[in-house]
């Protein structure tokens, strides 16, 4: 746990963030947290299954970058090589908090941005400003503001989404078998995916309700991005040479 | 008098009761559907349910996920715990010296039991380690009170098997509810006075002081120590095991937690007395605990004040003056038969035998299963079903007496004329007398169960004779030798996995509380 602080132009006056993606940084992950939110964007570049939460034994839906430990298979010396960062990797190294208030009379909370200093791409030399010379907002500081904004609801929205896939027992255990080039195998298990069985037998009404909610959108995407895996194995081939 | 079974008439509504309708429902009734088989529980709005043992076997898993409960539902309204093993202290085990006397019967069979008897295997090493942590993880994981899953186990899945502590006060109604809104079962709240007899003998009815007549095909006499039919009625009569099993007393009381987060233990602690034995039970609330112990041996004074002594530590002085005790009585023993005419009994109304190893609901899920997965489909067929379940349940009251006798005549504890006497020959049962002489130069293992679905599998006669610290004469063959490599590796194996388990699983504390929050995932 690194050391929180609430973003202000007094402190935090001169201090950048470095937005370089690199292993450094910590962005060798193989999966990340994703959000119904960005299913659209994600599933353009990335295979999208579930995973339960460690912690609370949760469905989450996550994004899949590789198919180890610390692999990260966009992850090159140039960069993060695809056209759209997940939120959950952008947002490093932000966090969002909340702080009670009374408000007339009424307890109300607020969100706030924290910014955890002890994480490597804080520092005062390279990268983004936070803000601008006179204190106000830097553009990457809005840009962020709203992200987090994004993400504090994609949560909610997430917890909503899955509660209905639940519900409608439409998630199903599913191991992913991989095999490269030279033969070589991988199994993974722990995940989980969109039973498509099910999903066609779905009563009319309640399938009128995942129209109506956007969820059966979000199903489809997530059913469409497993594709991705295929681009998946295809960049592991050429890392080993395989190609 | 319809010739087809479809109206089914359970009298009395204890864990009995509840259990054997809720199983027959969820085979046999159709929501919405009269042709289905309807079930009726009468029972009476005066009769507190006694709440037999607050310790469930692994089945209970089974039961639970058969009737279409929730897992975390049950958990957290039965205030109930993890149940991985029963845990025996001061049994006068055969031990070395510098041994705690001390063995566990986990509910998990040592690693691959039934392609190789590990046990044999095991034997050379007995005095570095003790079977069941030689040939499984449980043992260990429950001295460390850590519960057998995560939060991301399914529900009713486990990394070492289970079954539960509950509160039998919340288990019966949260039961009943279950039965009466999802499957189909009819309550009838009404004292029953009388029985209406057909000429053949079967019972008609059953006769209530509220509504009068309730008609039926099968009755289940569910009606405890009442004994309304099979007793009453049909005067069976009944058969006293107290010559093997002494203890027909018991006192019980519930201790609550120093701390509400204080760590829930993850077995049975059954502790030896000098004429019975203690148990203690954690739930998520509270323990209960209580001493079983025999009449002829004990004063109830002298019980008490050997239970008042057990619960002080953990209580105080003070607080240990101010708990309520309460005393049950117990008369060991069972019907001669169980199934008569049209009417079967479930529950105490057939028999039962002291706490130890917790086979009172066992045997009720057994019995209830037999009846479901058994049910006539007609009058005629019911006369074969009646007789395969008496021979059936007639021996498993055998096994059961059979297995808790074990438990006391491997004791070299001199201490008292109830130890002494527990080991006379003419306590023993002849069938397990056999047994004895045989474990002596051959280790308990396939031979010595005879039928499918035994109540004890043989590693559980493993674990209590190895745990006792009892001998045997291994005989080194060329099998044994052939299999030496494959046992060695599985000791090493599941030392592998004991210490992978103790890194990776919460304690039962903190997975209930967890479960209480967030539920427990059906996949």
């Amino acid at each position: 746990m690194g050391q929180h602080q609430i973003v202000n132009n007094v402190d935090h006056k001169d201090i950048k963030i470095n937005t370089v993606r690199s292993k450094e940084f910590g962005d060798n992950i193989w999966y990340s947290l994703t959000f119904v939110e960005e299913f659209r964007a994600i599933q353009a570049y990335y295979p999208i299954f579930f995973q339960k939460d460690a912690d609370t034994g949760q469905f989450v839906p996550v994004s899949l970058f590789g198919f180890q430990h610390e692999e990260n298979l966009f992850l090159n010396d140039k960069g993060w090589d695809a056209g759209y960062i997940p939120l959950s990797v952008a947002r490093q190294p932000f966090t969002i908090g909340t702080q009670k208030k009374v408000i007339d009379g009424r307890e109300q909370e607020d969100r706030i941005l924290a910014l955890d200093m002890d994480n490597k791409r804080v520092n005062k030399d390279v990268g983004e400003s936070l803000f601008l010379e006179f204190g106000g907002n830097s553009d990457y500081l809005d840009t962020i503001a709203d992200m987090m904004e994004t993400l504090h609801n994609g949560v909610n929205q997430n917890t909503n989404f899955i509660k209905c896939l639940t519900e409608l027992d439409l998630l199903e255990p599913f191991t992913l078998d991989v095999q490269l080039n030279d033969g070589s195998q991988y199994q993974m298990i722990g995940f989980y995916t969109i039973n498509e069985e099910k999903l066609e037998q779905l009563p009319a009404e309640k399938l009128a309700d995942l129209v109506s909610s956007g969820y059966l959108k979000a199903i489809h995407m997530t059913m469409a991005s497993q594709g991705n895996v295929a681009h998946l194995i295809r960049r592991k081939n050429e890392q080993l040479g395989l190609a | 008098m319809s010739d087809q079974i479809k109206k089914i008439v359970i009298v009395g509504g204890g864990t009995a009761g509840w259990i054997t309708a809720g199983k027959i429902a969820a085979e046999h009734t159709i929501v919405g559907n009269s042709d289905s088989v309807q079930i009726y529980v009468v029972e009476s709005p005066n009769v507190m349910p006694i709440g037999v043992g607050e310790g469930t076997w692994p089945s209970m898993r089974e039961t639970l996920k058969e009737l279409g409960i929730s897992e975390a539902e049950f958990l957290t309204e039965c205030d109930a715990s993890f149940k991985q093993a029963s845990k025996f202290v001061n049994w006068g085990a055969n031990v070395s010296k510098n041994n705690e006397d001390i063995y566990y019967h986990p509910f998990s069979l040592p690693s691959q039991f039934h392609e190789i008897n590990l046990a044999k295997h095991w034997y050379k090493y007995r005095d570095q380690v003790s079977l069941s942590n030689a040939v499984c993880s449980q043992t260990i994981l429950c001295e460390h009170n850590l519960a057998p899953k995560q939060i991301t186990t399914p529900e009713y899945s486990f990394a070492n098997n289970y079954g539960y502590h509950f509160d039998a006060g919340k288990f019966v109604p949260f039961l009943q509810k279950h039965c009466i809104d999802k499957l189909g079962v009819t309550q009838v709240l009404g004292d029953i006075c009388g029985v209406n007899s057909h000429p053949n003998g079967d019972i008609k009815s059953v006769i209530t002081k509220e509504f009068g007549d309730i008609s039926g095909d099968l009755f289940i006499d569910c009606s405890g120590l009442h004994g309304l039919l099979l007793d009453k009625h049909y005067k069976i009569p009944f058969l006293s095991q107290q010559q093997f099993l002494f203890n027909d007393s018991a006192l019980a009381v519930q201790v609550p937690y120093k701390d509400p987060e204080q760590d829930i233990a993850s077995a049975t602690i059954s502790t030896a007395q000098k004429n019975g034995w203690i148990w203690d039970i954690g739930l998520q609330s509270r323990r209960g605990t209580g001493y079983v112990y025999s009449s002829a041996h004990c004063s109830d004074e002298e019980a008490e004040e050997t239970l008042r002594k057990y619960i002080s530590p953990s209580l105080g002085k003070q607080e240990q003056e101010k708990v309520n005790i309460r005393k049950l009585s117990i008369n060991p023993g069972h019907r001669e038969k169980f199934w008569h005419q049209n009417v079967v009994a479930v529950g105490m109304s057939a028999g039962f035998i002291e706490p130890l190893e917790a086979s009172a609901i066992a045997l009720i899920e057994q019995s209830a299963k037999f009846i479901a997965n058994q049910l006539p489909k007609n009058r005629a067929s019911m006369e074969h079903i009646a007789t395969r379940f008496n021979d059936k349940f007639l021996n498993r009251w055998q096994q059961i007496i059979e297995f808790l006798k074990l438990h006391y005549v491997l004791s070299n504890r001199t201490d008292s004329q109830y130890w002494l006497d527990n080991k006379a020959i003419n306590s023993i049962p002849e069938q397990l007398q056999t047994k004895l002489a045989l474990w002596k130069i051959q280790s308990p293992y396939n031979y010595d169960t005879r039928f499918t679905e035994e109540l004890f599998p043989s590693a559980s006669y493993q674990y209590v004779y190895y745990g006792m610290g009892a001998k045997t004469d291994i005989s080194f063959n060329r099998k044994y030798e052939l299999e030496t490599t494959k046992a060695e590796y599985l000791f090493q194996e599941n030392r592998k996995i004991t210490e992978q388990l103790l890194k990776v699983l919460p304690s039962n504390r903190a997975l209930l509380n967890k479960i209480k929050q967030f539920g427990l995932s059906k996949i």
